[in-house]
């Protein structure tokens, strides 16, 4: 299976709801899926649409990022009218007034829920206090939604532990040069999990994973990409053309969350909080900068990546603060590190390119 | 913390600050006094105890690292717990409006831009790391903090701000995690927050050295209280008309209740202000001479136009009243009650305009149109200030169709001047001022 083979998401969606299925669209990072999952939601998750910006204008500054602008314009441009819910967890002071604008003045065509991450450094209380908010949102989506099957949120659970440990797999093998695939399409492939269901994601994975597979001899730079979402499209193809080699990435849409399964035993609640807590170091979740430094530098090693690219959404202040340190401390670790700042769906361009491979030869 | 420190520190507070004082007031009384602006009304005569009172901070905190423990703080988070620990505390943002008044931003900005940090950046932020990096300030120097103490209660900013200096500084930064209001608070937020803070006191005792003392913490936030109450109050003596003060006059005045709270120094000043204030509404003196319209302003100052502004508007007449902003230091005091101080200030930090949803704002905004008999709002869309800004122009628009009053966004920032157009905003102006005399 190539990218294209996955369903569209707009197929895709159409088949769920033509099939009865409900759909939750989500804003971005951190959310507990598996709560949709259990309500036979689909989550839709909204990072990056490719709406031509015009109706978000009217409402957004121009310093307000693309990531909110673009789900802004999705929204009002009616690619929402079919949800029953909207989720919006709290990621950032730009998400949390978005969710506040669209739920209190933009007669969004489906209820809002929110969802409030706490903040690290987690206080004792943080563990209780995420398992209150997660029976919270429990009780809205039953509202909304339906109550949830006896037994459907540890059916929810075992699903994620699945697709974790098939991301993870993707991911070792990448590293081990074991993947026959660029950043483009493992990209486009495992970002399928924004939209389809683990039941048909979870098979198109594995199928993708056996085919995928092969030895891959090493080319060019090995590279770390860290930021907001792998993107966009043009600067994965760019980084394949060149011969750059995604090792591994520190992504909020992707490895910052994606690879962390909740635990087995115990309460569902519980073990989701416990997973929650235990992601790795993210700037939305309010991670100190020695513990993100130390991550990086972690998987850089771990994955034999010689420099990061840091591919850093404009206007993104979570990662735009972390940078500078970050940056300082890799290079102190012998690490060099290339910013990139984009819009999402923005073409690079050449002069991106120019500089992605004037960062790889100086890598090899 | 050493004696040494400790008995410097005492001879400046007793004896070093007030000579320099005197040698100050001295040396301005030879001065020629400014030519009096004939659209203003007398100036407050508090503007000069203000002066004294923010200069002796400043000053005395030299002296502090050794003889105190320091603190950073953000402006909105539970002073009271640090005080009680004996903390001298310092307010970056106050110290960045400082800079911005003195037009020092753009400087300050990108020293921290040199240094990486984007320019897209909340320039508070940029002016503190600036500052920290070039240790250039308008106020002579500021103490290295022992501790850090951040309340995201006004924007998830502050925390990524703070991370960056506790990085640098490997100090303890300490966060007070204020979940939103997306809609009413609840009693598990109010848990999750009264345990927070029960979790920093052993972190104070350990940097401070000293064992909490819950009486001590009592009087304090009584203290702070009082403060907030009487600014509170100062702010409703301009529902007068004419107004005794302007907004501009409250951007400057609300120093004290920002970095001093909790202290009695602060209560004291308010009590002055607010008596001269009650005396000017009984004698019918307003803060400008001829006022024909009167405004609310929303978000933080443009602090560099604090002047230019007030002048632009008083030529016509037209005096600002009210303001959310000015109103952020008294809006939930009401909530702080002693017989249940976790969960109260918990509530009292978390209630504040920045931590609820627009329609709390849109909400809070009608109510003080409609008492303070507002005839238009200039709306700043503050580049720095995501929390502040996203929203506004819904909110704008909002108020101005339920409220038939005309309404102005000027997009400016608060302390980085690179950012702002003074002919785009005068021409938003001079619009606004023709819909609001025609009005
Ligand atoms: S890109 Fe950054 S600022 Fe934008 S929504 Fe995501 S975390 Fe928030
Ligand atoms: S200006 Fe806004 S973003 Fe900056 S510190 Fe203040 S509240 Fe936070």
């Amino acid at each position: 299976m190539s990218p294209s083979q996955l369903p569209t998401r707009s197929e895709y969606l159409k088949t769920w709801r033509g099939g009865g299925g409900k759909v939750c669209a989500v804003f971005p990072a951190q959310y507990p899926k598996e709560l949709l999952w259990a309500h036979e939601v689909l989550p839709m998750e909204v990072w990056d649409p490719p709406q031509e910006p015009a109706r978000a204008t009217g409402h957004l500054q121009p310093y307000i990022c693309s990531v909110v602008r673009q789900g802004l314009e999705l929204l009002l441009a009616g690619g929402m009218d079919e949800v029953g819910a909207i989720l919006f967890p709290h990621t950032c002071d730009s998400l949390q007034n978005l969710a506040s604008l669209v739920a209190d003045y933009l007669e969004p065509p489906a209820p809002s829920l929110f969802f409030y991450n706490p903040k690290a450094p987690f206080a004792a209380a943080a563990q209780s206090f995420y398992v209150a908010r997660l029976q919270a949102l429990d009780e809205e989506l039953s509202l909304i939604f339906g109550p949830a099957p006896e037994g459907a949120l540890e059916e929810a659970l075992e699903w994620s532990r699945r697709l974790a440990g098939l991301y993870a797999r993707a991911y070792a093998r990448r590293a081990a040069g074991e993947l026959k695939a660029g950043a483009a399409e493992f990209y486009a492939v495992l970002r399928g999990g924004e939209y389809l269901h683990p039941r048909d994601y979870v098979p198109l994975l594995e199928a993708w994973l056996e085919r995928a597979s092969a030895t891959e001899q090493g080319r060019g730079a090995a590279l770390l990409m860290s930021g907001v979402l792998p993107g966009p499209p043009d600067l994965l193809e760019t980084l394949d053309d060149l011969g750059l080699r995604v090792m591994h990435d520190d992504l909020i849409s992707m490895s910052r969350r994606l690879l962390y399964p909740p635990p087995e035993a115990g309460d569902p609640y519980e073990a989701l909080a416990r997973s929650f807590l235990a992601m790795p170091p993210c700037s939305t979740r309010g991670s100190s900068l020695a513990e993100r430094l130390a991550w990086l530098k972690k998987l850089a090693r771990e994955s034999g990546a010689q420099g990061v690219v840091f591919s850093v959404v404009k206007f993104c202040e979570p990662e735009l603060f972390d940078l500078p340190e970050l940056r300082r401390g890799l290079k102190q670790a012998g690490l060099p590190s290339l910013v990139l700042e984009v819009d999402v769906n923005q073409e690079v361009g050449g002069q991106a390119a120019t500089r992605l491979e004037a960062f790889g030869e100086m890598l090899s | 913390m050493s004696l040494s420190a400790k008995a410097r520190m005492q001879f400046m507070k007793d004896l070093g600050f007030p000579a320099m004082l005197a040698l100050a007031k001295k040396t301005r009384g030879k001065r020629r006094p400014r030519q009096a602006n004939p659209d203003f009304g007398p100036p407050l005569k508090c503007a000069g105890r203000l002066k004294e009172i923010m200069t002796r901070h400043y000053y005395l905190s030299r002296f502090a690292p050794g003889a105190r423990p320091v603190a950073w703080v953000t402006s909105g988070a539970p002073v009271e717990l640090l005080r009680a620990f004996d903390f001298y505390t310092m307010y970056p943002e106050n110290h960045g409006a400082l800079c911005g008044a003195q037009k020092m931003g753009p400087e300050l900005c990108e020293a921290a831009e040199q240094e990486g940090y984007s320019p897209d950046l909340c320039s508070y932020a940029r002016v503190d790391l600036g500052h920290f990096f070039s240790g250039k300030t308008p106020a002579g120097k500021l103490p290295k903090p022992d501790l850090l103490f951040c309340s995201n209660n006004i924007c998830q900013t502050v925390v990524y701000w703070y991370k960056v200096l506790a990085h640098r500084l490997n100090i303890p930064l300490v966060l007070f995690d204020t979940p939103f209001n997306y809609g009413e608070i609840n009693d598990t937020d109010i848990a999750y927050m009264k345990e927070q803070l029960l979790e920093m006191i052993p972190v104070l005792e350990k940097v401070s050295g000293k064992a909490f003392d819950l009486e001590r913490l009592l009087k304090l936030a009584e203290l702070s209280k009082s403060a907030s109450q009487l600014w509170g109050q100062c702010l409703e003596t301009m529902r007068a008309r004419p107004a005794p003060m302007t907004i501009f006059d409250a951007f400057i005045h609300l120093a004290p209740v920002v970095s001093l709270r909790g202290l009695p120094v602060a209560r004291d000043y308010y009590e002055i202000l607010l008596a001269e204030l009650t005396q000017r509404v009984a004698q019918g003196i307003g803060a400008i001479t001829n006022e024909k319209k009167r405004l609310m302003w929303d978000n933080i100052a443009v602090w560099y136009k604090v002047r230019d502004f007030s002048e632009l508007f008083a030529a016509r007449g037209m005096n600002f009243v009210a303001a959310t902003y000015t109103n952020a230091w008294a809006e939930t005091i009401q909530h702080l009650d002693m017989s249940h101080p976790w969960e109260s200030l918990a509530k009292t930090y978390s209630l504040v305009i920045l931590n609820n949803n627009l329609e709390h704002r849109l909400k809070l905004m009608e109510k003080m149109v409609g008492e303070y008999a507002v005839d238009g709002l200039v709306v700043h869309s503050a580049r720095s200030c995501k929390p502040y800004s996203l929203g506004q122009y819904d909110l704008k628009r909002l108020l101005s169709q339920r409220l038939g009053i005309p309404a102005v966004v000027i997009e400016a920032d608060i302390t980085d001047y690179r950012f702002f157009s003074e002919e785009q905003a005068l021409t938003r102006l001079e619009a606004f001022f023709e819909a609001l005399e025609a009005a």
